[in-house]
């Protein structure tokens, strides 16, 4: 057995594409590894913003040999009818350069073939590998390539260095331009230049000794301990979030956190400019007292040790300049009026093919209208259609132009700032969010309303533009959309049918009738799509619980969710195999028939009027229930009739010959299965085991 | 100021970066006599890393962002700052080292300071230019862009340029351990305040609230016409400056928000047409100079 060490030195990759480009690199070598037969024990590869490095301490100097087949033509392809080889079994041996002799009869699933037979595998693992390595580097793909040398080799960033060791043996590779050596760099600051490297443990020491801390787990519990070390010093709490964790996790050979301060009078900004400048423009983390108000202390994370605190009073500097430049725009922003703005937005294009933003606010503001009136909140129409027509006149801000980010924040808080009514500054506020699914619950009616209309209206127009959508593409993000208005319905509890603001948004956009059509299913297909998955990957319900409820047409989200929510108790319960097997009973008569009618005259036997009085007085009681919304009741109440209701199959032939009886029975059934299904279509339940969840 | 360090003005900023660049082989060139908004604009950059010839330069250029102007009130932004421009063509193998030796010999001990290369990829879509890179962090202010350029005048480059761009206020300031680049010192106790104080402010007020909008407009529509003529005429270099000349009257409109989307696309489109034409003119010259 043999090892391989791999290391590829390159100019800074951005920090946030690292662990990406890792994860290629580590796919297309175990591909190429198993493309060549090379067997292998584990592959470690782990990567900074100046090398990726792949490690293999078990794998062979040889492939496994083995005797391989070549299959050629068929042999009624490659043998003439007196036996002699056509053309096609002429140019198989000329391909393969054997004899005629060496061919050989090989049978298949398919039939008779001719083909040879040779020894294969055995082959030199750092041969293939040397061949293999420029191959897999080339492979790589990345949003944006450079060229810098005569190699013409695009890349992402210029590549300094390759090292590959088998066995401490230098392979002779060459990419972009650029051979292969013993050559190492260390930290581009603290280590001189390079160092050589002849094995893996040459390596490894070399790298610590020139201060790069290879371990991607290493690096990143440092940086976490040690900002735990500046929160307990601090008595406060520092806002990491993944991206920046990854930022500096990837960003840093050499991580070392450090901390600062601020003048405290910079804190009068909004707390949302701060945080944004701190993050966005200067990579520090916001801190936090413990009634989590913000504090004039940051954090930031150096690629060298901070010891005489060079690193922290140059930050300081920074991020005192960095808000200046916040204030300046926060003053030179209100000195506009701001509603006057939204005359400009004429200018400013929202989509190609969709319009100026100015013509998505009117639109919007007739979405809101609809919407206030199907959610029961008409009282705040004046001042949502107001938040409507003005929100996104912010994009016209400098502070907005220079942080995108900041766009509806930006604008709630100017209006906030200039003595606006709360309604219409905190809709515009919050109306860009949820970012996704898992952000934290929404809690401001004004602003959900409107996000629903602006995503809607995203939703409608880009699918009136005839953009598809696929598994893997969604360049305007119009899944996220759909995700972020199921997230405010849950979160605000709105009974929201979504039909009428599906064909108010695409009426925006439709070219005739037959588009309207098409374009108002497109979008209800989309929103069944995300409701489903919302229910099955995020809330995580058994897949046969949310087929149950999944089935009726109507795109009642939040309902969905509560039947969904009762079943999965019900399932829980044990109470569910009843239902199911009742509900499959009545489905089976049901679903063979024609819609009957029913009238109490045609009853006849003893169960079958027990069954129609018990069902007569519960139903009001249960389509009460319904209409509240208590599922979990109303199918109890359901179950309830079930002794009833097996007695009556007990005792009556539904199937009676006499056709106006046996129809009248169907119907009485068919009353039932209604009920039944305007919760769930309990048939579906397939897997009648505990654990409505999954 | 690192220990031992000697104080560092402005001038000697500029003063110590052409003799450091001297010395690695690049002519010293002066910076462009028109308004632009970066040294990269200057003819000695958009020109030469045109074609194949070889070509090292330093110069330091003085560069107008009418948008970044804040009335003199901001410790570090200018309307008009000045830069140090270095393009090393072909792209040296060692371009990092060198510019990290740049900083040693201005005095900065690169043990004790957090220089990042941070991703930053660079644009001039008006020019038909981009390039790839990063911006130099140092302790979190950012002192250079450094970039691969990559496309100019919509050409793409063979070989590549790299292009260092040093802030040379910013590095100023970061050298004299200074907060505010007003306290620095030029040269000879002379303060930058005393120099551009005035000129910051005035030039504020009339970047953002005085300036003509309408004869700005006239003005772009006259200096595209006779950029036009003179490509018709094969004068390219007094074509580029036309096109200069726009993009300083473009960069003004648009401090004062008198440019929507829409046309800032299509005076961008202008601008990047005269230049990809420009470009075209100079590269079919220098091949037939190859040539002949």
């Amino acid at each position: 057995m043999a090892d391989l060490l791999f290391e590829l030195g390159v100019e800074e990759l951005p920090a946030l594409a690292v662990s990406g480009i890792r994860d290629q690199l580590r796919d297309l070598f175990l591909a190429r590894l198993d493309q060549d037969q090379i067997a292998h024990g584990s592959i470690e590869c782990v990567a900074s913003n100046r090398r990726l490095m792949v490690h293999v301490p078990q794998i062979p100097e040889k492939t496994v040999s083995k005797e391989e087949t070549v299959l050629g033509p068929a042999k009624r392809i490659a043998l003439d009818d007196r036996g002699l080889p056509t053309v096609a079994l002429k140019k198989f041996c000329e391909f393969q350069k054997v004899k005629l002799t060496d061919v050989v009869e090989i049978d298949t699933p398919k039939g008779k073939y001719l083909g040879i037979s040779r020894a294969g595998g055995g082959k030199d693992v750092a041969a293939l590998l040397a061949a293999a390595i420029p191959g897999i580097l080339a492979g790589l793909t990345f949003s944006k390539t450079m060229l810098w040398n005569d190699s013409r080799q695009p890349f992402i960033r210029p590549v300094k260095n390759i090292l590959v060791l088998f066995n401490n043996k230098l392979l002779d590779v060459e990419f972009a331009g650029v051979k292969s050596s013993n050559k190492v760099f260390g930290h581009l600051l603290l280590s001189d230049s390079y160092f050589e490297a002849n094995s893996f443990k040459d390596y490894i020491q070399g790298l610590s000794k020139n201060f790069i801390i290879l371990m991607e787990d290493e690096r990143k519990s440092k940086i976490l301990t040690e900002i735990l070390d500046v929160e307990e010093e601090l008595a406060c709490q520092v806002k990491l979030d993944d991206d920046m964790l990854n930022y500096y996790l990837y960003g840093n050979e050499y991580p070392v956190v450090f901390s600062g301060t601020f003048d405290a009078k910079y804190l009068r900004l909004p707390a949302e400019i701060i945080a944004t400048f701190m993050t966005h423009e200067k990579k520090l983390l916001p801190v936090v007292d413990r009634a989590g108000k913000l504090t004039n202390h940051f954090v930031g994370v150096a690629n060298i040790p901070d010891e005489n605190k060079k690193v922290s009073r140059g930050n300081e500097k920074v991020i005192q300049a960095a808000f200046e430049d916040a204030q300046f725009f926060w003053e030179i922003d209100r000195k506009e009026d701001f509603f006057a703005l939204k005359q400009l937005l004429k200018n400013v294009v929202f989509q190609k093919e969709l319009g100026t933003y100015f013509e998505k606010v009117e639109r919007l503001a007739s979405l809101v209208d609809l919407l206030v009136n199907e959610t029961q909140h008409g009282s705040l129409r004046a001042k949502l259609q107001k938040a409507a027509f003005n929100c996104k006149n912010d994009l016209l801000t400098k502070m907005v132009r220079e942080f995108p980010s900041l766009q509806g924040i930006m604008g709630g808080l100017y209006l906030q700032a200039a003595g606006e009514d709360e309604t219409v500054w905190k809709a515009i506020y919050g109306h860009y969010r949820p970012r996704g699914l898992t952000d934290e619950k929404l809690a401001d009616l004004g602003a959900g309303i409107l996000s629903v209309a602006d995503r809607m209206d995203n939703i409608a127009g880009f699918i009136g533009k005839g953009i598809k959508i696929s598994s893997s593409k969604d360049p305007y993000g119009i899944r996220r959309d759909a995700n972020a208005v199921i997230k405010i319905i849950m979160d605000l509890e709105l009974d929201l049918d979504l039909a009428p603001l599906i064909r108010l948004a695409a009426l925006n956009f439709a070219k005739n009738d037959a588009d309207l059509e098409q374009n108002c299913k497109t979008i209800r297909e989309l929103f069944a799509a995300r409701l489903e998955n919302y229910l099955k990957d995020y809330l995580k319900y058994r897949y046969d619980v949310v087929n149950a409820v999944m089935g009726q047409d109507t795109l009642l989200i939040r309902d969905k969710f509560l039947k969904a929510q009762a079943v999965a108790k019900l399932v829980d319960s044990g109470m569910i195999e009843p239902l199911a097997a009742l509900h499959r009973r009545l489905k089976n008569i049901c679903s063979d028939s024609e819609r009957c009618n029913f009238s109490e005259g045609l009853l006849k036997e003893k169960e079958e009027k027990i069954l129609s009085d018990v069902f007569k007085e519960s139903k009001s009681r249960i389509d009460g229930l319904i209409m509240k919304k208590n599922f979990l009741q109303a199918s109890s109440e359901i179950l309830e009739m079930k002794p009833i209701i097996d007695r009556f199959f007990e005792k009556i032939l539904v199937m009676d010959k006499n056709v106006p009886l046996r129809n009248n029975r169907i119907a009485l059934l068919q009353h039932i299965d209604e009920l039944l299904s305007a919760v769930a279509d309990f048939s579906l339940l397939v897997e009648i085991k505990p654990g409505g969840k999954t | 100021m690192e220990q031992g360090r000697e104080h560092l003005s402005v001038q000697n900023v500029i003063l110590k970066l052409q003799e450091f660049w001297a010395e690695r082989g690049c002519y010293i060139a002066s910076g462009y006599d028109s308004e632009v908004g970066a040294g990269t604009m200057s003819p000695d950059t958009f020109f030469r890393v045109l074609g194949k010839k070889p070509w090292q330069v330093a110069y330091w250029q003085p560069a107008r962002r009418p948008d970044d102007g804040r009335y003199g009130q901001n410790p570090n932004r200018v309307q008009k700052h000045n830069q140090f421009q270095v393009i090393l063509k072909p792209v040296p193998v060692d371009g990092q080292l060198l510019f990290l030796d740049s900083l040693i010999y201005l005095g900065v001990d690169i043990r004790i300071h957090d220089i990042k290369f941070d991703d930053d990829n660079w644009a001039s879509p008006s020019l038909g230019a981009w390039g790839v890179g990063w911006q130099v962090m140092c302790d979190g202010l950012e002192i250079t862009q450094f970039t691969y350029f990559q496309q100019a005048g919509g050409i793409e480059l063979n070989p590549n340029s790299l292009e260092i761009t040093y802030g040379v206020e910013r590095l100023a300031m970061f050298l004299d351990g200074k907060n505010n680049l007003y306290e620095l010192d030029w040269g000879n106790k002379i303060s930058y305040a005393h120099l551009k104080l005035e000129e910051e402010r005035q030039f504020s007020i009339y970047n953002f609230e005085l300036a003509d909008i309408d004869m700005l407009r006239g003005l772009f529509v006259q200096y595209q016409k006779e950029a036009e003529r003179l490509l018709d005429h094969n004068l390219f270099l007094p074509a580029y400056d036309y096109v200069l000349k726009c993009s300083h009257a473009f960069n003004i409109l648009d401090a004062r928000k008198a440019i929507s989307v829409a046309e800032r696309t299509a005076l961008m489109g202008i601008m990047r047409n005269l230049a990809a034409r420009i470009a075209q003119k100079y590269v079919l010259q220098a091949e037939g100079e190859n040539h002949g």
